[in-house]
């Protein structure tokens, strides 16, 4: 195998790897409140813009209130993000998806599923449309020197050079450090406790004490904070507007249910799955195949594994 | 019994009333606005490129209003009537249809930025015999035998015949050496794929050129890493880029500096638009863009000083690009057909496109301001703009040019 062939087989590993740990973040937002809660949010892309946005204004502040530019700034702001969306999505779900929602989706057709389809959908063209006339349709990307910079690797006395981009590859790091604190807060902590009893059996949650309406908002808030941070990190390579959302909605749909419904890490490697066949499928097919190689993997794995990687049997796709 | 007496001077008395009166019944037939449309993406992920156009078209008609609008219809003012075409071909085929039902005494329109919109949306107007000018350079627009589609920019096949074999001239005047290799990363979308057949159908090989790297991509893409691999492996001397998504345009130069073949080093020969726009700056550093050329079908000229500085202290734009440019001239074009149409009838606002001949062309580089029996702006220019200092300075043809342009120093 020459080494020109090692090198772009490497770089499109690395590329798959970085790219998909923002995916896999992403997936997890998501995976809070559809593989979990079995809430249908086709707003969750544009709560993902609504995090760009929030991070873009808060590393902004950050600079020119604070004077703080260094070129960790931008990832403090990015953090900061998700406090700021947990609140956004906490009361939106108290004002509008309780309503088609938890103990309320008995009454309705589809166990709420149809409604709650309709009102996410309203709620994202109205999040977009507002952030057109409140942003402006101008592009923007929280800007730092690391996006065009790269660590590079030399390996096989050389002959091969990796890099590595400094952004994404920062990005990377957060992504895995948020989802390792979300899993030990859900798996370790009371509220972790309280919103896995609410999601797994409502009832019997509510006898045992637990507030599951207030459960099913954290939950929600969670989701749209962490996919809000991943939009954050996002938007340190990538140029946004307010339409951007759209483009990942799929993405996170296509990870959640590739990792397993109801499983936060499968929904990390399902994201990471999609990163990655995204990247090495180009060493193959021709480029403007990439999304395509996507959904082609993803029906075989639905079709072979129809519960997706960690999914429970019972909850096959 | 009436008497031929009697007869007669009612005659010429109802004769009589009736030449006092027809004046103003002519009058009355004029319209006192006539209806123009901007079909434009004004959402979505290509809503700045249909915001500058509209920013032209309101410029244009301010201007045709204040110096007393059309005056063969009495001084009827234009009214823009703008339409959201969206970010796909089937938004921008809605957007076309509910246009031509809902807004029927339009009279003519201005569109659609993206070629592949554009192409969808003439589908459209076609049927409804409404004449359609168009900055979208995809050859086939005006290649279907359609009678009310005009293209005013140069198409995507004529522009690259023009402009490779004078940025050939220019790399070998300032580098002593004549390129030799070149690799094309193009997005699929329909004027980048037009701007590319000629090239691999014939032109490059006839200009010497050996085309080492040609990739295409669906925008936007979401990692460069995969297309600029190719790119490095190949070392090639030129790289032709032609995105028409500035994200794609950020990702692509930015992996160009990552992977050591930014700022000059391979120099950057884009197609299009999207690497010029001032929104790029928002998402890239100055430093990245200098030097790199595009090739444009319109963009602010020499000559021009007045309209650009009213652009820019009116809508805050740093400078004047193809789209505001450009549909400033469609205006201006739709104002005279309307005035050699002497009605506001969208068939003979067609009619009179067609055999409209205003001489030099004002608002377009190079041609005539007159359309052949296909559509085309006869004799249809280009521009090629390079970055310098973190604008983007209009270096050719010549006589437009308003900065000298200079090759990026390769390593």
């Amino acid at each position: 195998m020459s080494a020109q062939l090692i090198e772009n087989m490497l770089q499109a590993l690395v590329a798959g790897l970085l790219v998909g740990a923002i995916y896999g973040l992403m997936c997890v937002g998501l995976a809070l409140i559809f593989g979990i809660m079995r809430v249908i949010n086709f707003a969750q892309g544009d709560f993902m813009m609504l995090g760009m946005y929030a991070a873009f204004y808060l590393v902004l502040g950050l600079a020119t209130q604070l004077g703080l530019t260094g070129g960790i700034t931008p990832y403090i702001g990015i953090l900061l993000t998700g406090p700021f969306l947990f609140v956004v999505g906490y009361a939106i779900h108290g004002f509008l998806i309780s309503q088609v929602s938890g103990t309320r989706s008995a009454r309705l057709e589809g166990e709420g599923h149809y409604a709650q389809l309709i009102l996410t959908l309203g709620i994202a063209l109205v999040i977009q449309n507002g952030a057109l006339i409140a942003f402006g349709s101008q592009l923007i990307s929280i800007r730092t020197p690391l996006s065009a910079s790269a660590w590079t690797i030399p390996l096989l006395d050389g002959d091969v050079m990796l890099f590595v981009n400094k952004a994404r590859g920062v990005a990377a790091l957060i992504s895995v450090a948020t989802i390792v604190a979300l899993t030990v807060l859900i798996g370790r902590s009371r509220l972790g406790k309280a919103l896995r009893a609410s999601a797994d059996n409502p009832d019997a949650a509510t006898f045992m004490g637990i507030d599951v309406a207030r459960a099913h908002r954290v939950a929600f808030g969670l989701g749209v904070a962490v996919t809000a941070i991943a939009g954050g990190l996002l938007a340190t390579n990538l140029p946004f507007h307010p339409f951007v959302g759209i483009d990942y909605v799929i993405v996170m749909y296509a990870g959640v249910v590739l990792g397993g419904m109801g499983s936060i890490g499968g929904a990390f490697w399902g994201g990471m799955t999609i990163g990655l066949v995204q990247q090495l499928s180009t060493l193959i097919l021709p480029t403007q195949l990439q999304n395509t190689a996507i959904f082609v993997v993803f029906l075989l794995i639905v079709f072979f594994r129809p519960q997706g990687f960690f999914g429970r049997v019972a909850e096959r796709t | 019994m009436t008497s031929r007496y009697d007869l007669t001077r009612r005659t010429l008395l109802g004769t009589a009333a009736a030449s006092m009166a027809l004046p103003g019944i002519v009058r009355a037939q004029n319209p006192t606005e006539v209806k123009v449309a901007l079909l434009v993406p004004i959402s979505g992920m290509y809503s700045r490129f249909g915001t500058v156009m509209r920013m032209g078209a309101e410029m244009a008609l301010d201007h045709i209003n204040a110096e007393g609008g059309v005056r063969s219809l009495g001084g009827a003012k234009l009214k823009l009537v703008v339409l959201d075409c969206g970010d796909t071909t089937e938004k921008a085929k809605n957007a076309a249809q509910r246009m031509v039902a809902q807004e029927p005494d339009i009279v003519a329109a201005s569109g659609s930025y993206l070629s592949s919109f554009t192409l969808a949306v003439t589908e459209v107007t076609e049927r409804a015999q409404l004449p359609v000018l168009t900055l979208s350079y995809s050859d086939l627009i005006t290649a279907r035998g359609f009678k009310y589609v005009f293209q005013t920019s140069a198409t995507a096949a004529s522009q690259a015949e023009q402009a490779l074999p004078e940025i050939l001239k220019l790399a070998e005047t300032a580098s002593g050496r004549k390129p030799q290799t070149v690799a094309i990363v193009t997005d699929n979308t329909g004027a980048s794929v037009a701007s590319v057949k000629p090239m691999r159908e014939g032109l490059l090989q006839r200009l010497g050129l050996k085309l080492v790297v040609d990739e295409t991509f669906t925008p936007p893409i979401a990692d460069a890493t995969p297309l600029i691999q190719k790119v490095r492996a190949a070392r090639p001397d030129l790289f032709f880029f032609l995105p028409t998504v500035i994200s794609d345009a950020k990702l692509v130069l930015e992996k160009m500096n990552e992977f050591g073949m930014g700022q000059g080093k391979v120099p950057t020969i884009s197609f299009g638009i999207a690497i010029a726009m001032p929104d790029i700056l928002n998402t890239v550093s100055a430093d990245l863009l200098q030097g790199v050329l595009t090739c444009v079908g319109n963009w602010g000229v020499k000559g021009q000083e007045k309209l650009i500085a009213e652009l820019k202290s009116r809508y805050n734009e740093p400078w004047m690009d193809q789209n505001a440019i450009s549909t400033y001239g469609d205006m201006w074009i739709i104002k005279e057909a309307l005035e050699k149409a002497g009605k506001a009838d969208r068939v003979a606002v067609a009619d009179a496109l067609r055999n409209l001949d205003l001489g030099p062309s004002k608002y377009y580089p190079g041609g005539l301001t007159k359309f052949d029996a296909m559509g085309r702006r006869v004799g249809a220019g280009l521009t090629v703009v390079q970055w310098q200092n973190g604008v983007p300075y209009t270096v050719f043809p010549t006589e437009l040019a308003t900065a000298k342009p200079f090759w990026p120093k390769s390593s």
